[in-house]
């Protein structure tokens, strides 16, 4: 109970509940947007990840009401344009540019390449900033927007600079870098004229990072020591001077294998239990009104929504890859008819063939792992919904809309910009 | 609208909220043939929402549990509707906000221009055209000359550029009696490279790059007279300028498919290395051969027989040559015969041969002397003009 109340006065404001509903027919609308974005030849993506996104916010229930995603595609699609022709293609000319006037591999070429890279990593503090910004102007509940007030370049600059001291510090910096850019987006962030409040510090994140940097150290001596002795124990066996046989070798290597591979996914549970760890402390900093967020996720739930995602993934690929083989293969099929007889020799037609499959299946490989992206994506946001809730309450009715104009901020071309298209 | 008119005058719970505050209210909505009319107080007209100035947190589909709608009248306000009833009757009503319907209207514009993309790419493959050639041709002469000596810079990288003065002089002497046979009026440059490999390219800005195990896989003066005039006719056709004007598009379009920092462009020396040249392309190339040897009174002969013994070797142990230069130039595809019968069918005029004995010795001892290529940052002074 806060001070401003007294025991005859309830609090003002009410609870808000946060839940999650969750989204039906994503697998449908994960094969439409497949098969548009084919269609279009990659064009429709920009309006695929709109109708995700309006149904993943749609998803997301304050008070059993619907969050809205209010931006469009168009809107995407004009801040990747922007970017190419500002960012990607002036990158692009410099690059072969330096390349022309002081030969490949010179040093100056190096320098502007180096530089090139450094300035990279600057707009990717921009890109984050911006992105955030984009969303939360284009996310309303009950009409009401939010938005993000504050400049983007501080918070480029502090994701910069921290970026270049993790090696230096061995990792160690990295709880109070992550905390301090998260503080810096939710003390600006706003929902309507309520300002979001970071309240806490990087302190109670050490302690799990302090057991997953350890923790690895372990893991990886453990590994070594292990297959030191799976090694020591072939040889041994052998006696001195004992050739292995191919079948012992490759007894070693799947020993090897498999110890890593243990390693790695004890690896991705530390990890994930660090993850988790943040989540909660970032959540439970994060004050709004007189209600503050809590954390609930466990390691476990996120590595098990990891890696089944990875195997949405991966069964999403492989449809689209067999899909891709037989239509190939009816095509082929089709052409064979078609061609008159003696006209190509069958080395021809196979080379032609390699020609045109070979960049279609590069494409097919990289794109089909997108097919089911949707659904991956709602079951990744569900689980956070799910263990996440809103405490205390918030005056809803003081909650006026944003003084940032929707217009100026949403609709010009300088602020096209903010549309993340990194 | 009369043919759904079972599904008005039907009443919802709803909430509402204005858009001015974060408050919302109960209020009850009635589905009408001017749109959403909703009553606000029991007494007093409806405010009603027309179905075209509609729009709906997410599209309406049949799973739709229930609905978020707002109205451009009214920015800011927002109505919200439980139960699927509401939605699935909105969605006959206004149809425009089912999820097909959307869908279709922010693809149907990019659907067409891909039609139009891919009728476009089959027009200009069917009509031979080249907008990579045509970029090619508009470069001014100094980048070509920028993008030549880059091509030799990378491919020379590690190895050393054969100089010895009385190879040089001889070469250029073959150089120039070739040049100027060639009608177009380029002044052309040629390197010997010290590199065992058997092989020519061309390089952008009429720059031709020998190696070393070419000259002493020639049987004379006149085969190599033969591969420089065949080389000189790629040059003259632009095709190395292609090739990377293409090579570079391919990248761009990759880095804006993929998004990169110009990484893939690095090295524009191996990506010439990797080019092959069309069938035409070659045949073109034959043509200027033949054409420079003829204007140069050089026999014809020299090369076919360089060409068919090579394609023999090729054919023996193959992955002898590169994909560049001589390697398509004796790729064993089914018309090598045809264009040797060209070649050998073009004789027939007084010749005499490319080189002196004595500057042929010369020239095949140019590698007794070299120098890192990284010395040589000006092509060699040996302009033919």
């Amino acid at each position: 109970m806060d001070t401003q109340t007294t025991k005859c006065q309830p609090a003002p404001g009410v609870h808000l509940d946060l839940s999650w509903l969750p989204p039906i027919g994503m697998i449908g609308l994960s094969v439409a947007n497949f098969v548009y974005r084919l269609l279009t030849l990659g064009i429709y993506d920009f309006w695929a990840r709109t109708e995700v996104r309006k149904r993943l916010w749609s998803a997301i229930r304050l008070d059993g009401e619907p969050l809205v995603y209010t931006g469009t595609g168009k809107e995407l699609f004009l801040g990747f344009l922007i970017v190419f022709g500002v960012v990607l293609l002036p990158i692009l000319f410099v690059s072969v540019a330096a390349i022309l006037v002081f030969g490949p591999n010179s040093a100056a070429a190096n320098l502007v390449q180096a530089a090139i890279y450094l300035g990279v990593v600057v707009l990717f503090g921009l890109g984050i900033y911006r992105a955030q910004r984009y969303r939360l102007l284009r996310t309303s509940w009950r009409g009401i927007r939010g938005s993000l007030e504050g400049r983007s370049m501080p918070y480029a600059t502090t994701y910069f600079l921290t970026m270049l001291l993790i090696p230096v510090t061995l990792g160690w910096i990295i709880p109070w870098r992550t905390t301090k850019l998260q503080s810096m987006i939710t003390n600006d962030a706003r929902f309507g004229s309520e300002p979001f409040a970071f309240r806490g510090s990087s302190g109670p994140l050490y302690a799990p990072f302090a057991v997953l940097w350890f923790g690895v150290l372990a893991l990886f001596f453990a590994a070594s020591m292990i297959s030191g002795i799976v090694i020591g124990t072939i040889q041994g066996a052998l006696g001195p001077g004992g050739e292995p046989s191919e079948a012992i070798k490759q007894v070693y290597g799947l020993a090897l294998l498999a110890v890593f591979a243990l390693a790695y996914l004890f690896y991705l549970f530390m990890s994930a239990w660090y993850r988790a760890r943040t989540i909660n402390h970032f959540a439970d900093c994060t004050f709004i009104d007189n209600a503050r967020f809590n954390g609930r996720l466990t390691g476990a739930g996120l590595l098990w929504i990891d890696l089944t995602n990875l195997a949405i993934l991966a069964a999403g690929s492989l449809i689209v890859m067999a899909l891709a083989v037989a239509i190939g293969g009816l095509i082929v099929t089709i052409a064979g008819t078609i061609v008159p007889a003696g006209s190509l020799t069958p080395d021809e037609v196979t080379a032609y063939a390699a020609t045109i499959a070979a960049p279609l299946l590069v494409v097919i490989t990289v794109l089909s792992f997108t097919l089911l992206l949707p659904v991956t994506q709602a079951r990744s946001m569900g689980y956070l919904i799910n263990n996440l809730s809103l405490e205390g309450t918030l005056d809803v009715d003081k909650i006026s809309q944003s003084t940032a104009d929707p217009m100026a901020t949403g609709e010009g071309l300088a602020q096209a910009f903010d549309v993340d298209a990194f | 609208m009369s043919m759904h008119s079972d599904l008005f005058h039907q009443r919802f719970e709803a909430r509402f909220s204005d858009g001015r505050t974060a408050g919302s209210r109960e209020i009850k909505v009635e589905l009408t043939e001017r749109g959403i009319a909703i009553l606000q107080h029991e007494a007093g007209e409806p405010l009603i929402w027309p179905y075209g100035a509609l729009a709906t947190a997410e599209p309406l589909t049949d799973h739709a549990i229930d609905a978020l709608v707002t109205c451009s009248y009214q920015p800011g306000a927002t109505l919200f509707v439980q139960g699927p009833r509401f939605a699935r009757a909105l969605a006959k009503l206004a149809p425009q906000l089912t999820a097909s319907a959307e869908r279709w209207r922010s693809a149907s514009p990019w659907l067409w221009g891909a039609v139009a993309t891919v009728a476009l790419s089959v027009i200009v493959w069917l009509a031979d055209l080249s907008p990579a050639r045509t970029i090619a041709s508009m470069l001014p002469d100094k980048a070509r000359a920028a993008m030549g000596r880059q091509v030799i810079a990378s491919m020379s990288e590690g190895r050393s550029v054969c100089d010895d003065p009385s190879g040089k002089k001889a070469l250029g002497k073959l150089t120039e009696r070739l040049a100027s046979a060639t009608h177009a009026d380029r002044p052309f440059t040629v390197v010997v490279l010290d590199w065992g490999l058997v092989n020519a390219f061309a390089t952008p800005g009429e720059n031709v790059v020998l190696t070393r195990g070419l000259l002493e896989a020639a049987e004379g003066p006149d085969e190599i007279a033969g591969v420089l005039a065949h080389e000189m006719g790629h040059g003259i056709e632009l095709h190395p300028e292609t090739g990377l004007v293409r090579a570079m598009g391919l990248a761009a379009a990759t880095e804006l498919l993929m998004g990169g920092s110009g990484g893939a462009l690095g090295n524009i020396g191996i990506v010439l290395l990797q080019l092959s040249y069309s069938r035409d392309a070659e045949g073109q190339a034959d043509d200027h051969a033949i054409s420079i040897l003829r204007q140069a009174s050089v026999s014809s002969k020299g090369f076919a027989h360089f060409f068919e013994r090579m394609s023999k070797r090729d054919g023996k142990a193959s992955g002898g040559l590169g994909k560049g230069g001589l390697g398509g130039m004796l790729s064993s595809h089914p018309e090598t015969g045809e264009r040797l019968a060209k070649v050998l069918a073009a004789g027939g005029y007084d010749a005499t041969p490319a080189l002196t004995e004595a500057d042929w010795s010369e020239l095949k001892g140019i590698c007794a002397n070299t120098s890192p290529a990284s010395e040589q940052s000006e092509p060699p002074d040996d302009k033919a003009q």
